[in-house]
């Protein structure tokens, strides 16, 4: 039986293609992270003192199926956060403390998040994956 | 009988699971009295055991709930009933239309879910069971030695109405209950 030989430049291209596609990963990984502010282990304990688990799904934080609020897994790859404020740390954080204030008919309630807190919060929801 | 070879085999079971169950026993207990394990509420427990236990307390409410006769639930005298129980009783942990449990609530592992659920996941006759008996080690308290046996169900009839509830209409039904 005769082997069929790849040619050269089909194994360079692939493997220029793949350390592309790498490199562009890793940037972006670090770009996310480099956002970040705060302390994301922290964060990942406060969201289960603030009941945030009582109705949304959280990757790494333990707690039951519901979906009484939205999946919280893919928040870092959302453009906008409760489809109007640009998703980013800032607003984020703006958007935990006080959800009424940028949605008045918002189902999610104020729940008496410090600043600190919230920036914590948003920095492991952010940073994750 | 056996042959010889099939007995050693087996002693050798036997010996080899009295031995690992004495070095369990032992372990267990050295960790239990050392104090290893971490009791505090902001260490949580990992998701399969979290999950094992809920998947145990459903089905123990399943079964045990099987037996309760539900009574009509529809009344609108009973829900605005159930509605002042809810929030004398229930909203502190659970919360309710528009806002959250208080910090205790808040705080508590399990954390005690939001309600506007609840009947999707349980039968009213489960609703009843659990109001009235509680969850052991999960913070829910039985009722039954609080609250009178019309005013179990009373909640059990306003939880059902929870879905469809506004916060403008559960401060209005809440409100108009003040004196119970």
């Amino acid at each position: 039986m005769r082997r069929a030989t790849v040619p050269a430049w089909r194994v360079v291209a692939l493997l220029m293609a793949t350390a592309t596609m790498l490199a562009l990963g890793a940037c972006s990984e670090r770009r996310a992270s480099a956002t970040a502010e705060g302390d994301p282990a922290r964060g990942k304990v406060a969201l289960t003192q603030h009941a945030c688990r009582a109705c949304h799904m959280i990757p790494g934080v333990t707690g039951s199926q519901v979906f009484v609020g939205r999946p919280l897994g893919d928040l870092a790859e959302s453009k906008f956060i409760a489809g109007s404020l640009p998703n980013n740390q800032e607003n984020l954080v703006k958007w935990i403390r006080n959800p009424k204030q940028v949605d008045p008919l918002t189902a999610m309630p104020v729940l008496g998040v410090s600043e600190t807190d919230a920036r914590d919060m948003a920095a492991y929801l952010l940073i994750r994956r | 009988m056996f042959s010889n070879r099939t007995r050693l085999i087996l002693s050798t079971v036997a010996a080899t699971l009295t031995l690992a169950l004495l070095a369990g026993v032992l372990l267990g207990a050295v960790v239990l009295k050392a104090g290893w394990y971490d009791i505090g509420a902001t260490r949580q427990h990992g998701q399969l055991v979290y999950t094992v236990l809920e998947q145990g307390m459903r089905e123990s409410v399943r079964h045990h709930a099987r037996v309760v006769t539900v009574p009509a639930l529809t009344a609108p005298q009973q829900i605005r009933r159930g509605a002042a129980v809810y929030r004398d009783c229930c909203a502190h942990c659970h919360g309710g239309p528009g806002f959250a449990q208080s910090d205790w609530g808040k705080s508590m592992q399990p954390v005690p879910g939001p309600l506007v659920d609840a009947a999707r996941r349980w039968t009213a006759g489960e609703l009843y069971w659990i109001t009235r008996h509680g969850i052991k080690m999960s913070g829910m308290p039985a009722w039954e030695y609080h609250l009178a046996n019309e005013d179990l169900w009373a909640v059990v009839a306003f939880v059902q109405q929870l879905p469809a509830l506004t916060p403008k209409a559960y401060d209005e039904i809440t409100a108009r209950e003040a004196d119970r």
